[in-house]
Protein backbone atom coordinates (compact mmCIF):
# COMPACT_ATOMS: atom_id res chain seq x y z
CA UNK A 1 0.00 0.00 0.00
CA UNK A 2 1.09 3.86 -1.18
CA UNK A 3 1.06 6.92 0.42
CA UNK A 4 -1.45 7.58 -2.45
CA UNK A 5 -3.83 4.34 -1.64
CA UNK A 6 -3.59 6.07 2.08
CA UNK A 7 -4.87 9.33 1.36
CA UNK A 8 -7.42 8.38 -1.74
CA UNK A 9 -8.75 5.62 0.75
CA UNK A 10 -8.86 8.20 3.21
CA UNK A 11 -10.65 11.05 1.30
CA UNK A 12 -13.64 7.64 -0.01
CA UNK A 13 -13.82 7.16 3.74
CA UNK A 14 -14.55 10.42 4.12
CA UNK A 15 -16.80 10.84 1.31
CA UNK A 16 -18.83 8.29 1.78
CA UNK A 17 -19.72 9.23 5.83
CA UNK A 18 -20.54 12.47 5.38
CA UNK A 19 -22.66 11.50 2.44
CA UNK A 20 -24.45 9.16 4.84
CA UNK A 21 -24.73 11.75 7.48
CA UNK A 22 -26.30 13.89 4.75
CA UNK A 23 -29.46 11.89 5.00
CA UNK A 24 -30.27 13.45 8.58
CA UNK A 25 -30.61 17.03 7.16
CA UNK A 26 -32.86 15.82 4.11
CA UNK A 27 -34.89 13.51 5.71
CA UNK A 28 -35.48 16.00 8.53
CA UNK A 29 -37.20 18.19 5.60
CA UNK A 30 -38.47 15.25 3.64
CA UNK A 31 -40.30 13.48 6.76
CA UNK A 32 -41.87 16.82 7.74
CA UNK A 33 -43.13 18.07 4.16
CA UNK A 34 -43.79 14.39 3.36
CA UNK A 35 -46.35 14.46 6.39
CA UNK A 36 -47.50 17.37 5.70
CA UNK A 37 -48.21 15.87 1.84
CA UNK A 38 -50.25 13.53 3.44
CA UNK A 39 -52.18 15.33 5.88
CA UNK A 40 -52.95 17.81 3.31
CA UNK A 41 -50.99 20.96 5.05
CA UNK A 42 -48.56 23.11 3.74
CA UNK A 43 -46.08 21.88 6.35
CA UNK A 44 -42.59 23.68 6.92
CA UNK A 45 -42.63 26.27 4.05
CA UNK A 46 -41.29 29.74 6.04
CA UNK A 47 -37.15 29.50 6.07
CA UNK A 48 -35.91 29.45 2.62
CA UNK A 49 -37.12 28.58 -0.52
CA UNK A 50 -39.99 25.77 -0.30
CA UNK A 51 -38.74 25.36 3.31
CA UNK A 52 -35.31 23.71 2.19
CA UNK A 53 -33.80 25.69 5.23
CA UNK A 54 -35.86 23.87 7.94
CA UNK A 55 -33.08 21.16 9.04
CA UNK A 56 -30.83 24.32 9.68
CA UNK A 57 -33.29 26.03 11.61
CA UNK A 58 -33.95 22.63 13.24
CA UNK A 59 -30.66 21.83 14.15
CA UNK A 60 -29.61 25.34 15.30
CA UNK A 61 -32.69 25.31 17.59
CA UNK A 62 -31.45 22.42 18.83
CA UNK A 63 -28.16 23.39 19.01
CA UNK A 64 -29.12 26.47 21.29
CA UNK A 65 -30.88 25.26 23.71
CA UNK A 66 -30.21 24.37 27.18
CA UNK A 67 -28.35 21.21 28.02
CA UNK A 68 -30.39 19.69 31.12
CA UNK A 69 -28.93 16.93 32.74
CA UNK A 70 -32.25 15.46 35.13
CA UNK A 71 -30.64 15.05 39.42
CA UNK A 72 -32.13 11.40 39.59
CA UNK A 73 -30.27 9.86 36.46
CA UNK A 74 -27.46 8.09 36.59
CA UNK A 75 -25.12 10.38 34.83
CA UNK A 76 -22.26 8.06 33.01
CA UNK A 77 -24.62 5.66 31.17
CA UNK A 78 -26.90 8.63 30.57
CA UNK A 79 -24.36 10.52 28.69
CA UNK A 80 -23.18 7.45 26.78
CA UNK A 81 -26.91 6.27 25.69
CA UNK A 82 -26.87 8.64 22.46
CA UNK A 83 -23.44 7.83 21.36
CA UNK A 84 -23.93 4.18 21.80
CA UNK A 85 -26.91 3.90 19.61
CA UNK A 86 -25.26 6.70 16.68
CA UNK A 87 -21.43 4.57 17.14
CA UNK A 88 -22.90 1.61 15.55
CA UNK A 89 -24.79 3.58 13.05
CA UNK A 90 -21.91 5.13 11.92
CA UNK A 91 -19.78 1.81 11.60
CA UNK A 92 -22.41 -0.13 9.76
CA UNK A 93 -22.13 2.39 6.54
CA UNK A 94 -18.75 1.22 5.87
CA UNK A 95 -19.99 -2.22 4.48
CA UNK A 96 -22.28 -0.76 2.06
CA UNK A 97 -21.28 -1.11 -1.96
CA UNK A 98 -21.88 2.44 -3.49
CA UNK A 99 -20.43 0.98 -6.73
CA UNK A 100 -17.88 -0.86 -8.67
CA UNK A 101 -14.63 0.74 -8.94
CA UNK A 102 -13.02 4.37 -9.65
CA UNK A 103 -9.96 4.91 -10.86
CA UNK A 104 -7.07 7.37 -10.28
CA UNK A 105 -3.55 7.42 -11.17
CA UNK A 106 -4.42 4.13 -13.45
CA UNK A 107 -5.17 2.24 -10.16
CA UNK A 108 -8.73 0.88 -8.93
CA UNK A 109 -10.55 1.44 -5.55
CA UNK A 110 -13.71 0.10 -4.98
CA UNK A 111 -16.69 2.30 -4.30
CA UNK A 112 -16.81 1.02 -0.60
CA UNK A 113 -15.54 1.69 2.63
CA UNK A 114 -14.46 -1.60 3.24
CA UNK A 115 -15.00 -4.52 1.25
CA UNK A 116 -15.68 -7.36 3.89
CA UNK A 117 -16.00 -11.03 3.58
CA UNK A 118 -19.34 -11.57 5.62
CA UNK A 119 -20.28 -8.12 4.74
CA UNK A 120 -24.22 -9.10 5.55
CA UNK A 121 -23.60 -10.09 8.78
CA UNK A 122 -20.86 -7.48 9.99
CA UNK A 123 -24.36 -4.78 9.20
CA UNK A 124 -26.60 -7.22 10.85
CA UNK A 125 -23.86 -8.23 14.34
CA UNK A 126 -23.12 -4.27 14.30
CA UNK A 127 -26.18 -3.06 13.32
CA UNK A 128 -27.47 -4.80 16.48
CA UNK A 129 -25.79 -2.80 18.79
CA UNK A 130 -27.30 0.20 18.85
CA UNK A 131 -30.11 -1.35 20.97
CA UNK A 132 -27.48 -0.69 24.10
CA UNK A 133 -27.92 2.84 23.71
CA UNK A 134 -31.38 2.41 24.00
CA UNK A 135 -31.15 -0.05 26.96
CA UNK A 136 -28.37 2.10 29.15
CA UNK A 137 -30.24 4.94 27.89
CA UNK A 138 -33.61 4.23 29.04
CA UNK A 139 -32.97 2.45 32.15
CA UNK A 140 -30.35 5.49 33.56
CA UNK A 141 -32.70 8.14 32.94
CA UNK A 142 -34.01 6.51 36.08
CA UNK A 143 -37.85 7.04 34.30
CA UNK A 144 -40.24 4.51 34.56
CA UNK A 145 -41.56 5.63 30.72
CA UNK A 146 -37.77 5.42 29.30
CA UNK A 147 -37.67 2.24 31.48
CA UNK A 148 -40.78 1.00 29.99
CA UNK A 149 -39.45 2.28 26.46
CA UNK A 150 -35.84 0.82 26.81
CA UNK A 151 -37.48 -2.55 27.75
CA UNK A 152 -39.64 -2.70 24.86
CA UNK A 153 -37.42 -1.76 21.94
CA UNK A 154 -35.20 -4.93 23.32
CA UNK A 155 -37.25 -7.38 22.70
CA UNK A 156 -38.67 -5.84 19.66
CA UNK A 157 -35.08 -5.81 18.15
CA UNK A 158 -34.14 -9.08 19.44
CA UNK A 159 -37.70 -10.83 18.12
CA UNK A 160 -37.30 -8.93 14.78
CA UNK A 161 -33.75 -9.84 14.57
CA UNK A 162 -35.21 -13.26 13.78
CA UNK A 163 -37.06 -13.17 10.85
CA UNK A 164 -34.09 -10.39 9.70
CA UNK A 165 -31.70 -12.94 10.12
CA UNK A 166 -33.41 -16.09 8.54
CA UNK A 167 -34.49 -13.28 5.40
CA UNK A 168 -30.94 -12.80 5.32
CA UNK A 169 -30.10 -16.29 5.15
CA UNK A 170 -32.06 -17.20 2.11
CA UNK A 171 -30.49 -14.36 0.49
CA UNK A 172 -27.04 -15.69 1.14
CA UNK A 173 -28.17 -18.94 0.25
CA UNK A 174 -29.46 -18.02 -2.87
CA UNK A 175 -26.00 -15.97 -4.06
CA UNK A 176 -24.23 -18.28 -2.31
CA UNK A 177 -22.00 -15.05 -0.46
CA UNK A 178 -22.34 -13.46 2.71
CA UNK A 179 -20.20 -10.55 0.80
CA UNK A 180 -22.65 -7.32 -0.63
CA UNK A 181 -19.78 -6.96 -3.19
CA UNK A 182 -20.35 -10.56 -5.00
CA UNK A 183 -24.12 -10.41 -4.12
CA UNK A 184 -24.62 -7.18 -6.48
CA UNK A 185 -22.57 -9.04 -8.90
CA UNK A 186 -24.27 -11.84 -9.31
CA UNK A 187 -27.71 -9.15 -10.25
CA UNK A 188 -26.48 -8.01 -13.23
CA UNK A 189 -28.37 -8.47 -16.45
CA UNK A 190 -31.88 -9.46 -16.92
CA UNK A 191 -33.96 -12.44 -16.02
CA UNK A 192 -36.23 -14.08 -18.52
CA UNK A 193 -35.09 -11.48 -21.36
CA UNK A 194 -37.91 -9.03 -19.35
CA UNK A 195 -36.91 -8.66 -15.56
CA UNK A 196 -34.10 -7.38 -14.53
CA UNK A 197 -31.79 -10.06 -12.74
CA UNK A 198 -33.14 -8.63 -9.19
CA UNK A 199 -32.53 -10.38 -5.59
CA UNK A 200 -36.33 -9.40 -5.26
CA UNK A 201 -37.43 -11.58 -8.39
CA UNK A 202 -36.34 -14.74 -6.65
CA UNK A 203 -36.69 -14.05 -3.02
CA UNK A 204 -40.15 -11.86 -2.78
CA UNK A 205 -41.10 -13.44 0.41
CA UNK A 206 -37.93 -13.22 1.73
CA UNK A 207 -37.85 -9.40 0.82
CA UNK A 208 -41.00 -8.91 2.55
CA UNK A 209 -39.92 -10.14 5.93
CA UNK A 210 -36.81 -8.26 5.50
CA UNK A 211 -38.74 -4.95 5.32
CA UNK A 212 -41.23 -5.45 7.71
CA UNK A 213 -38.25 -6.43 9.84
CA UNK A 214 -36.19 -3.42 8.81
CA UNK A 215 -39.18 -1.34 10.06
CA UNK A 216 -38.99 -2.54 13.14
CA UNK A 217 -34.77 -3.01 13.72
CA UNK A 218 -35.54 0.88 12.87
CA UNK A 219 -37.82 1.47 15.49
CA UNK A 220 -40.31 3.23 13.03
CA UNK A 221 -44.09 3.37 12.82
CA UNK A 222 -45.99 1.15 12.53
CA UNK A 223 -43.18 -0.24 15.02
CA UNK A 224 -42.48 2.49 17.16
CA UNK A 225 -43.42 0.83 20.25
CA UNK A 226 -40.48 2.11 22.29
CA UNK A 227 -41.15 5.78 21.98
CA UNK A 228 -44.99 5.46 21.60
CA UNK A 229 -46.09 9.03 22.61
CA UNK A 230 -49.06 8.28 23.57
CA UNK A 231 -48.21 5.59 26.13
CA UNK A 232 -44.52 6.48 27.09
CA UNK A 233 -44.52 10.25 27.15
CA UNK A 234 -41.14 9.67 24.62
CA UNK A 235 -40.28 6.41 25.47
CA UNK A 236 -36.41 5.83 26.22
CA UNK A 237 -35.29 9.90 25.54
CA UNK A 238 -38.20 10.95 27.98
CA UNK A 239 -35.19 12.80 30.05
CA UNK A 240 -32.97 13.15 27.84
CA UNK A 241 -31.75 17.38 26.27
CA UNK A 242 -32.17 18.71 22.72
CA UNK A 243 -29.14 17.64 21.18
CA UNK A 244 -29.46 14.09 22.88
CA UNK A 245 -32.70 13.37 21.33
CA UNK A 246 -31.20 15.00 18.33
CA UNK A 247 -28.50 12.10 18.30
CA UNK A 248 -30.83 9.49 18.63
CA UNK A 249 -32.68 10.95 15.72
CA UNK A 250 -29.97 10.96 13.42
CA UNK A 251 -28.82 7.44 14.28
CA UNK A 252 -32.52 6.68 13.46
CA UNK A 253 -31.87 7.85 10.06
CA UNK A 254 -28.31 6.40 9.79
CA UNK A 255 -29.85 2.86 10.26
CA UNK A 256 -32.94 3.75 8.13
CA UNK A 257 -30.57 4.05 5.30
CA UNK A 258 -28.19 1.31 6.20
CA UNK A 259 -31.27 -0.88 6.01
CA UNK A 260 -32.26 0.73 2.43
CA UNK A 261 -28.98 0.21 1.20
CA UNK A 262 -28.75 -3.51 2.19
CA UNK A 263 -32.20 -3.79 0.54
CA UNK A 264 -30.75 -1.81 -2.16
CA UNK A 265 -27.82 -4.35 -2.62
CA UNK A 266 -29.00 -7.50 -1.50
CA UNK A 267 -32.76 -7.32 -3.42
CA UNK A 268 -32.53 -4.56 -5.66
CA UNK A 269 -29.38 -5.27 -7.70
CA UNK A 270 -27.19 -2.62 -5.78
CA UNK A 271 -25.84 -0.11 -8.38
CA UNK A 272 -26.76 -1.71 -11.17
CA UNK A 273 -29.53 0.02 -13.96
CA UNK A 274 -32.29 -2.23 -14.90
CA UNK A 275 -31.40 -4.00 -18.16
CA UNK A 276 -28.13 -2.62 -18.77
CA UNK A 277 -25.57 -4.36 -18.05
CA UNK A 278 -22.39 -2.45 -16.52
CA UNK A 279 -19.80 -3.33 -19.47
CA UNK A 280 -22.71 -1.61 -22.30
CA UNK A 281 -22.54 1.57 -19.89
CA UNK A 282 -18.86 1.55 -19.90
CA UNK A 283 -19.09 1.25 -24.13
CA UNK A 284 -21.29 4.37 -24.25
CA UNK A 285 -20.05 6.48 -21.64
CA UNK A 286 -16.14 5.51 -22.69
CA UNK A 287 -14.73 6.56 -19.22
CA UNK A 288 -14.54 4.22 -15.91
CA UNK A 289 -15.28 7.06 -13.29
CA UNK A 290 -18.12 8.49 -15.25
CA UNK A 291 -19.59 5.34 -15.21
CA UNK A 292 -18.61 4.95 -11.42
CA UNK A 293 -20.74 8.29 -10.71
CA UNK A 294 -23.88 7.05 -12.67
CA UNK A 295 -23.35 3.79 -10.53
CA UNK A 296 -23.42 5.87 -7.25
CA UNK A 297 -26.07 7.61 -8.19
CA UNK A 298 -28.56 4.58 -9.29
CA UNK A 299 -27.63 3.21 -5.63
CA UNK A 300 -28.84 6.66 -4.03
CA UNK A 301 -31.97 6.90 -6.37
CA UNK A 302 -32.73 3.79 -4.99
CA UNK A 303 -31.70 4.10 -1.02
CA UNK A 304 -33.49 7.12 -1.59
CA UNK A 305 -36.68 5.46 -2.61
CA UNK A 306 -36.57 3.24 0.28
CA UNK A 307 -36.54 6.29 2.51
CA UNK A 308 -39.65 7.76 0.90
CA UNK A 309 -41.11 4.21 1.89
CA UNK A 310 -40.29 4.85 5.11
CA UNK A 311 -41.64 7.83 5.41
CA UNK A 312 -45.00 6.57 3.49
CA UNK A 313 -45.87 3.75 5.65
CA UNK A 314 -45.13 6.08 8.59
CA UNK A 315 -47.88 8.46 7.57
CA UNK A 316 -50.64 5.52 6.46
CA UNK A 317 -49.91 2.52 8.89
CA UNK A 318 -51.14 3.19 12.54
CA UNK A 319 -48.99 1.96 15.47
CA UNK A 320 -49.38 -1.85 16.11
CA UNK A 321 -50.22 -3.05 19.80
CA UNK A 322 -47.30 -4.27 21.79
CA UNK A 323 -48.97 -7.22 21.91
CA UNK A 324 -49.80 -7.58 18.35
CA UNK A 325 -46.53 -6.44 17.42
CA UNK A 326 -44.70 -9.62 19.05
CA UNK A 327 -47.15 -12.34 17.93
CA UNK A 328 -46.51 -10.85 14.23
CA UNK A 329 -42.63 -11.65 14.61
CA UNK A 330 -43.22 -14.87 16.33
CA UNK A 331 -46.07 -16.23 15.22
CA UNK A 332 -46.20 -15.15 11.11
CA UNK A 333 -42.86 -13.92 10.38
CA UNK A 334 -40.64 -16.63 11.89
CA UNK A 335 -42.86 -19.44 10.52
CA UNK A 336 -42.57 -18.15 7.18
CA UNK A 337 -38.85 -16.88 7.30
CA UNK A 338 -38.16 -20.49 8.21
CA UNK A 339 -40.22 -21.58 5.13
CA UNK A 340 -38.42 -19.29 2.76
CA UNK A 341 -35.55 -21.06 4.21
CA UNK A 342 -36.38 -24.51 3.30
CA UNK A 343 -37.68 -23.75 0.16
CA UNK A 344 -34.45 -21.60 -1.23
CA UNK A 345 -32.48 -24.66 0.45
CA UNK A 346 -34.64 -27.14 -1.91
CA UNK A 347 -34.43 -25.28 -4.55
CA UNK A 348 -30.71 -24.73 -4.53
CA UNK A 349 -30.23 -28.35 -3.75
CA UNK A 350 -32.03 -28.99 -7.58
CA UNK A 351 -30.68 -26.61 -9.31
CA UNK A 352 -27.28 -27.54 -7.82
CA UNK A 353 -27.85 -31.10 -8.88
CA UNK A 354 -28.90 -30.30 -12.58
CA UNK B 1 2.02 -4.88 14.47
CA UNK B 2 -0.08 -8.36 15.19
CA UNK B 3 1.92 -9.52 18.43
CA UNK B 4 1.20 -5.23 19.65
CA UNK B 5 -2.60 -6.06 18.75
CA UNK B 6 -3.05 -9.96 20.25
CA UNK B 7 -1.62 -8.24 23.48
CA UNK B 8 -3.56 -4.84 23.23
CA UNK B 9 -7.17 -7.36 22.95
CA UNK B 10 -6.04 -9.60 25.38
CA UNK B 11 -5.65 -7.57 27.92
CA UNK B 12 -8.62 -5.32 26.95
CA UNK B 13 -10.80 -9.00 27.36
CA UNK B 14 -9.50 -9.76 30.49
CA UNK B 15 -9.68 -6.13 31.58
CA UNK B 16 -13.19 -5.81 30.43
CA UNK B 17 -14.07 -9.35 32.12
CA UNK B 18 -12.56 -8.08 35.42
CA UNK B 19 -14.96 -5.77 35.30
CA UNK B 20 -17.64 -8.42 35.44
CA UNK B 21 -17.22 -9.46 38.80
CA UNK B 22 -15.66 -6.33 40.08
CA UNK B 23 -18.53 -3.84 39.43
CA UNK B 24 -20.95 -3.73 41.92
CA UNK B 25 -24.25 -2.70 39.85
CA UNK B 26 -25.20 -5.30 37.60
CA UNK B 27 -25.54 -2.91 34.51
CA UNK B 28 -22.13 -1.97 34.69
CA UNK B 29 -21.25 -5.69 34.70
CA UNK B 30 -23.26 -6.57 31.68
CA UNK B 31 -21.92 -3.26 30.35
CA UNK B 32 -18.19 -4.83 31.23
CA UNK B 33 -19.47 -8.13 29.50
CA UNK B 34 -20.03 -6.43 26.27
CA UNK B 35 -16.66 -5.04 26.09
CA UNK B 36 -15.02 -8.15 26.56
CA UNK B 37 -17.13 -9.78 23.93
CA UNK B 38 -15.73 -7.60 21.62
CA UNK B 39 -12.52 -8.02 23.21
CA UNK B 40 -12.82 -11.59 21.55
CA UNK B 41 -14.31 -10.75 18.47
CA UNK B 42 -11.21 -8.25 18.02
CA UNK B 43 -8.87 -11.93 18.39
CA UNK B 44 -10.81 -13.64 16.22
CA UNK B 45 -10.15 -10.82 13.42
CA UNK B 46 -6.96 -10.65 14.70
CA UNK B 47 -6.78 -14.73 13.70
CA UNK B 48 -8.31 -14.20 10.33
CA UNK B 49 -11.70 -15.33 11.00
CA UNK B 50 -14.39 -12.65 10.01
CA UNK B 51 -16.93 -14.83 10.15
CA UNK B 52 -16.42 -15.94 14.04
CA UNK B 53 -16.13 -12.47 15.31
CA UNK B 54 -18.86 -11.50 13.23
CA UNK B 55 -21.13 -14.33 15.05
CA UNK B 56 -19.53 -13.64 18.44
CA UNK B 57 -20.84 -10.11 18.34
CA UNK B 58 -23.81 -11.10 16.73
CA UNK B 59 -25.28 -13.93 19.05
CA UNK B 60 -23.89 -13.02 22.39
CA UNK B 61 -23.27 -9.18 22.19
CA UNK B 62 -26.77 -8.75 20.05
CA UNK B 63 -28.63 -11.23 21.70
CA UNK B 64 -27.58 -12.93 24.42
CA UNK B 65 -26.52 -10.08 26.58
CA UNK B 66 -29.37 -8.17 25.75
CA UNK B 67 -31.53 -10.46 26.95
CA UNK B 68 -29.31 -10.41 30.72
CA UNK B 69 -29.52 -6.74 30.82
CA UNK B 70 -33.09 -6.74 29.81
CA UNK B 71 -33.74 -9.26 32.63
CA UNK B 72 -31.56 -7.16 34.61
CA UNK B 73 -33.22 -4.04 34.28
CA UNK B 74 -36.60 -5.60 34.22
CA UNK B 75 -36.14 -7.00 37.84
CA UNK B 76 -34.30 -3.95 38.71
CA UNK B 77 -31.71 -5.64 41.04
CA UNK B 78 -30.18 -3.59 43.38
CA UNK B 79 -26.41 -2.12 43.89
CA UNK B 80 -24.83 -5.11 45.52
CA UNK B 81 -23.96 -3.28 48.53
CA UNK B 82 -21.59 -6.00 50.07
CA UNK B 83 -18.21 -5.78 50.01
CA UNK B 84 -17.14 -8.06 46.91
CA UNK B 85 -14.07 -8.88 48.20
CA UNK B 86 -14.90 -11.15 50.43
CA UNK B 87 -12.53 -14.43 51.02
CA UNK B 88 -14.90 -17.21 49.67
CA UNK B 89 -15.33 -14.84 46.22
CA UNK B 90 -11.67 -13.73 45.91
CA UNK B 91 -10.54 -18.18 46.28
CA UNK B 92 -13.26 -18.87 43.85
CA UNK B 93 -11.79 -16.10 41.51
CA UNK B 94 -8.37 -17.16 41.78
CA UNK B 95 -8.91 -20.72 41.36
CA UNK B 96 -10.70 -19.98 38.48
CA UNK B 97 -8.21 -17.38 37.10
CA UNK B 98 -5.45 -19.69 37.44
CA UNK B 99 -7.12 -22.68 36.19
CA UNK B 100 -8.33 -20.92 32.96
CA UNK B 101 -4.57 -19.72 32.64
CA UNK B 102 -2.93 -23.05 33.05
CA UNK B 103 -5.96 -23.98 29.85
CA UNK B 104 -5.03 -20.25 28.17
CA UNK B 105 -1.31 -21.17 28.22
CA UNK B 106 -0.97 -24.85 27.60
CA UNK B 107 -3.77 -23.55 24.25
CA UNK B 108 -0.96 -20.82 23.32
CA UNK B 109 2.16 -22.93 23.63
CA UNK B 110 -0.02 -25.73 21.51
CA UNK B 111 -2.13 -23.50 18.80
CA UNK B 112 0.37 -20.88 17.95
CA UNK B 113 3.13 -21.61 15.94
CA UNK B 114 5.95 -19.66 14.96
CA UNK B 115 4.97 -18.67 11.53
CA UNK B 116 1.53 -16.95 11.08
CA UNK B 117 -0.92 -19.93 10.58
CA UNK B 118 -2.54 -20.98 7.77
CA UNK B 119 -6.09 -19.54 7.36
CA UNK B 120 -8.24 -21.12 5.22
CA UNK B 121 -9.45 -19.26 2.16
CA UNK B 122 -13.06 -20.16 2.11
CA UNK B 123 -13.70 -20.40 5.83
CA UNK B 124 -17.28 -20.56 5.27
CA UNK B 125 -17.19 -23.79 3.66
CA UNK B 126 -14.22 -25.49 5.58
CA UNK B 127 -16.57 -24.47 9.05
CA UNK B 128 -19.78 -25.72 7.66
CA UNK B 129 -18.31 -28.74 6.21
CA UNK B 130 -16.95 -29.76 9.00
CA UNK B 131 -20.32 -29.18 11.34
CA UNK B 132 -22.64 -31.59 8.61
CA UNK B 133 -20.23 -33.84 8.38
CA UNK B 134 -17.31 -34.57 11.08
CA UNK B 135 -19.10 -32.64 14.24
CA UNK B 136 -23.33 -33.57 12.80
CA UNK B 137 -23.92 -35.69 16.04
CA UNK B 138 -22.12 -33.05 19.20
CA UNK B 139 -23.56 -30.06 17.04
CA UNK B 140 -27.81 -32.07 17.14
CA UNK B 141 -27.31 -32.87 20.33
CA UNK B 142 -26.27 -29.97 21.43
CA UNK B 143 -28.84 -28.49 19.43
CA UNK B 144 -31.35 -30.93 21.22
CA UNK B 145 -30.39 -30.04 24.57
CA UNK B 146 -30.86 -25.99 24.03
CA UNK B 147 -34.34 -27.77 23.00
CA UNK B 148 -34.85 -29.51 26.34
CA UNK B 149 -33.44 -26.62 28.24
CA UNK B 150 -36.37 -23.99 26.91
CA UNK B 151 -39.20 -26.80 27.16
CA UNK B 152 -37.57 -27.21 30.96
CA UNK B 153 -37.85 -23.43 31.62
CA UNK B 154 -41.47 -23.33 30.35
CA UNK B 155 -42.53 -26.13 32.18
CA UNK B 156 -41.12 -24.62 35.27
CA UNK B 157 -42.47 -20.71 35.13
CA UNK B 158 -45.44 -21.32 33.30
CA UNK B 159 -47.40 -23.15 36.40
CA UNK B 160 -50.74 -21.72 35.26
CA UNK B 161 -52.93 -21.96 32.02
CA UNK B 162 -54.14 -18.91 30.34
CA UNK B 163 -57.54 -19.25 30.67
CA UNK B 164 -59.48 -20.07 27.20
CA UNK B 165 -59.98 -17.11 25.02
CA UNK B 166 -58.35 -14.80 27.69
CA UNK B 167 -55.64 -13.33 25.88
CA UNK B 168 -56.06 -14.06 22.46
CA UNK B 169 -57.70 -12.01 20.04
Amino acid sequence: MEWTDIIITAIKTAVIYLGMVQVVPIMLIVERRGAALMQDRPGPNRVGPFGLFQPVADVIKMMMKEVTIPRQVNKALYLLGPFLVLFPASLVVAALPFGDFFTVFEKNYPLQVANIDVGVLYILAIGSLGIYGILFGGWASNNKFSLMGAMRSSSQIISYEIPLGLAACSAVLWYGHFNLREMVYTQEGTLMGVLPNWGIFYQPLGFLLFFISAFAETNRLPFDLPETEAELVAGFHTEYGPMDFGTFFMAEYMNMATMSGLMVAMYFGGWHLPWISDATLLQWLGSRNLLAALQVLSVVVKISFFMLVFVWVRWTLPRFRFDQLMRLAWRNLIPLGLINLVITAVIMYFRGAA
Amino acid sequence: MREILFVAFSLFTIGAASGVFLARNPVYSAFSLILSFFGLSGLYLLWGSTFMAMIQILIYTGAIVVLFVFVVMLLNLQVNRENPSNLLTLGISAGAVWFFSLILLRVLTRAIPNKIPEIPTDQLRTISKLLFTRYLWPFEVLSLFLLVMIIAIFAITRTQEIPHGGEQR
